[in-house]
């Protein structure tokens, strides 16, 4: 497989070149973001802005802390599976060039199960886009998009983490050049904005003492 | 006076039904639909407005939909418009077409669209019809998307525009005009204290017995909502009555004594700013140490939040809400109640803008639990608590009433649930709005305030 020169070249040079270009529009996007006004209350505050933000933050790890994935337990139990096979896949992407890792390693085995799983979870959050008229009425192009490309992405992952075939290689290589260059401009990079909506409800409602209360009723 | 008595004394009367129209006519009336020529200002306006806070949550979105089951319109229609996530994406379509890179070249494939007279219509009817700003969505949304910041600016772009719902118009006009949005006059306020205090004189058997008017140097300076000397006195006499039993210094100014301000419900941050600019004066000419809050929901969090955000600067004194001094004089021992004068079931309604955007969640708790035999808990509580359908100015939206009422639903199922005789809240829009719902739900419960119930359970030494 590593003796393909050209494989070699789309899985080094243009991963590189597509991870920088990646890494730019997301600085870009962030220095946009920073040179927006900030916010924060002037009041005397009766809770603990720094606290509200940790909880805040650690609330993607907290799935009973709010109402909406405590009854949903599923949608929840979902989403971390999705987004563990994401980061496993994307791991795949830089431990098969460094050779770290091979297709038939007991741990591409196990990225490949993660794969699997996320590909079944991709499909049914695309089924549920369309089917609910409650999610199909908020949903845009992009939105159908992400999620199809990374089932793609997922299929991908798992011909060529199964199979180890050149072709597989390539395409699963390809698409991920693809996925690096596009997702900055998609909802996928939601991950960029996500930590800074938490850190901004975090400061606000741990400084009003709605989140991360007080012990003392009032202070 | 007997009127207000009688008024006062039948609290599921909604004063929806019995306020009359206000003393102050507006000049000039909102206009009844938007005009091409508005959309570039409204976009001005939301190049102004855009600050981080408004930026992450209009970017964060997944459009996941976890918030969906979290807005009483649509839990109790489940219409899907009604979904918070379609209707901050209204502004946010805007954004997209606006800001967003990709949004720019090709604004369907994110959901981008130009700002028109269509989707502003649409804007109007969703965001002042169909949301009461009570964030309820945010406190269930995995990205910590603030959509009361984009209701907020949205709001703002049409109010500007003076495309806003009349009722509303007229309560901040009446306002701006008079120093309190019913128009009350300084001689019909000293009047109506004057009859609290003989009221009070005879009920505590004290002559002596005052409500002390402009006194410099009090340490707290009660602010009420003019729902109060006009349609509620007893709520006047109620707090009276407490503060007196703990032996507490407070004054009332009979200029800037209104605790709300509705410009809150518009996101007219300059005429927010000029009332709050008022509050924080007259408090300060008398030397107050603390701003008590009336029970007033948006009053509380306008004037303990966001007042010094509007102001830029922390005032010269400290801001408490009525709630907050009740359970404080309980946990101290200042003063003694006896929870068998409230023998009968008491749930509790958390108003959104003193719970959600206010802090206040567990002193109601407190004070209940010391005043009222038996306190049960609706179904979902604290900042989990659905709005009644009476938050975000709803209640001066005549046109959008019909909703109103029936997105209240989910909040009627759960009041019936618990089998509580008394519906117990710490605002006069929640208190009208659960009177209506009261009647419309036929649920046979009373509305009362915190400091009514914590009146009757006085016991005076």
């Amino acid at each position: 497989m590593m003796e393909d020169g050209g494989l070699r070249f789309l899985m080094e040079e243009v991963q590189y070149m597509a991870l920088s270009f990646m890494g730019l529009v997301y600085l870009a996007k962030v220095i946009w973001f920073l040179k927006k006004p900030t916010v924060r209350d002037k009041a005397h505050l009766k809770g603990d802005p720094a606290k509200g933000a940790v909880v805040s933050l650690a609330n993607i790890f907290m799935p009973w802390a709010m109402e909406s994935t405590r009854t949903h337990w599923y949608f929840y139990l979902e989403f971390a599976l999705f987004h563990l096979a994401v980061a496993l896949t994307i791991l795949t992407t830089f431990l098969i060039p460094f050779g770290v890792m091979e297709p038939g390693d007991p741990f591409s085995k196990v990225v490949v199960v993660a794969m699997a799983v996320g590909f079944v979870v991709g499909v049914r959050r695309l089924l549920r886009r369309i089917t609910k008229p409650e999610i199909r009425l908020i949903s845009s192009p992009d939105d159908y998009f992400s999620l199809a490309l990374l089932d793609i992405f997922f299929l991908s992952g798992i011909w060529a983490l199964g199979t180890g075939e050149r072709t597989a290689m390539w395409v699963f290589f390809i698409l991920t050049t693809f996925f690096l260059v596009y997702v900055p401009f998609s909802k996928i990079s939601h991950y960029i904005t996500y930590p800074f909506a938490r850190w901004y409800y975090g400061v606000n409602f741990g400084g009003r003492g709605v989140i991360a209360r007080p012990s003392r009723a009032f202070r | 006076m007997q009127d207000k008595m009688a008024v006062a004394k039948d609290m599921e009367i909604s004063q929806a039904s019995i306020a009359p129209k206000p003393e102050v006519a507006p000049k000039e009336g909102p206009k009844p639909a938007f005009e091409p020529q508005d959309i570039p200002k409204m976009l001005e306006i939301l190049d102004q407005r855009m600050n981080r806070l408004l930026a992450s949550s209009l970017a964060a979105c997944v459009h996941c939909g976890l918030c969906t089951e979290a807005c009483h319109y649509y839990a109790s229609t489940k219409n899907p418009e009604f979904a918070p996530a379609y209707k901050a994406d209204l502004l946010r379509k805007v954004y997209k077409k606006r800001y967003d890179w990709l949004g720019r070249i090709f604004p369907r494939w994110v959901g981008g669209r130009d700002l028109d007279v269509e989707l502003a219509e649409k804007m109007y009817d969703l965001i002042f019809g169909a949301c009461t700003v009570c964030r309820r969505c945010s406190f269930n949304c995995p990205m910590g998307v603030d959509y009361a910041s984009i209701m907020s600016t949205a709001r703002y772009m049409m109010a500007a525009m003076n495309r806003l719902p009349e009722g509303l118009k007229a309560t901040i006009d009446v306002h701006l005009q008079t120093g309190n949005n019913m128009g009350i006059t300084e001689e019909e306020l000293i009047e109506t204290i004057q009859w609290i205090e003989e009221e009070l004189q005879a009920e505590l058997e004290d002559p002596t017995f005052r409500i002390p008017l402009n006194e410099k140097g009090a340490k707290y300076f009660l602010t009420m909502n003019p729902r109060e000397p006009k349609y509620y006195p007893l709520t006047i006499q109620a707090e009276a009555k407490i503060l007196h039993a703990a032996k507490e210094s407070y004054t009332i100014s009979t200029k800037f004594w209104d605790a709300t301000n509705y410009c809150l419900f518009t996101g007219d941050v300059a005429n927010a700013r000029k009332i709050a600019q008022w509050q924080a004066e007259d408090v300060e000419r008398l030397g107050c140490e603390y701003l008590l809050a009336a029970e007033c929901g948006h009053g509380y969090r306008s004037i303990r939040w966001e007042a010094a955000n509007w102001l830029g600067r922390q005032p010269k004194f400290k801001v408490i809400g009525f709630q907050e001094l009740l359970a404080q004089y309980i946990q101290e021992g200042r003063i003694k109640l006896d929870p068998s004068k409230n023998p009968h079931r008491v749930t509790y309604h958390d108003p959104c803008n003193a719970a959600k955007s206010g802090g206040i969640l567990e002193e109601p708790r407190i004070v209940l639990r010391a005043a009222v035999e038996d306190f049960v808990e609706l179904r979902h509580n604290r900042q989990y608590s659905y709005c009644c359908g009476g938050g975000g100015g709803a209640l001066t939206m005549t046109e959008f009433a019909k909703r109103r009422l029936e997105a209240a639903k989910v909040k009627a199922e759960e009041i019936a649930e618990t089998g509580a005789k008394i519906v117990a809240t710490s605002c006069h829009n929640c208190v009208d709005q659960l009177a209506e719902i009261n009647r419309h739900y036929k649920l046979g419960v009373e509305v009362k305030l915190l400091c009514e119930l914590v009146a009757d359970a006085l016991v005076m030494e």
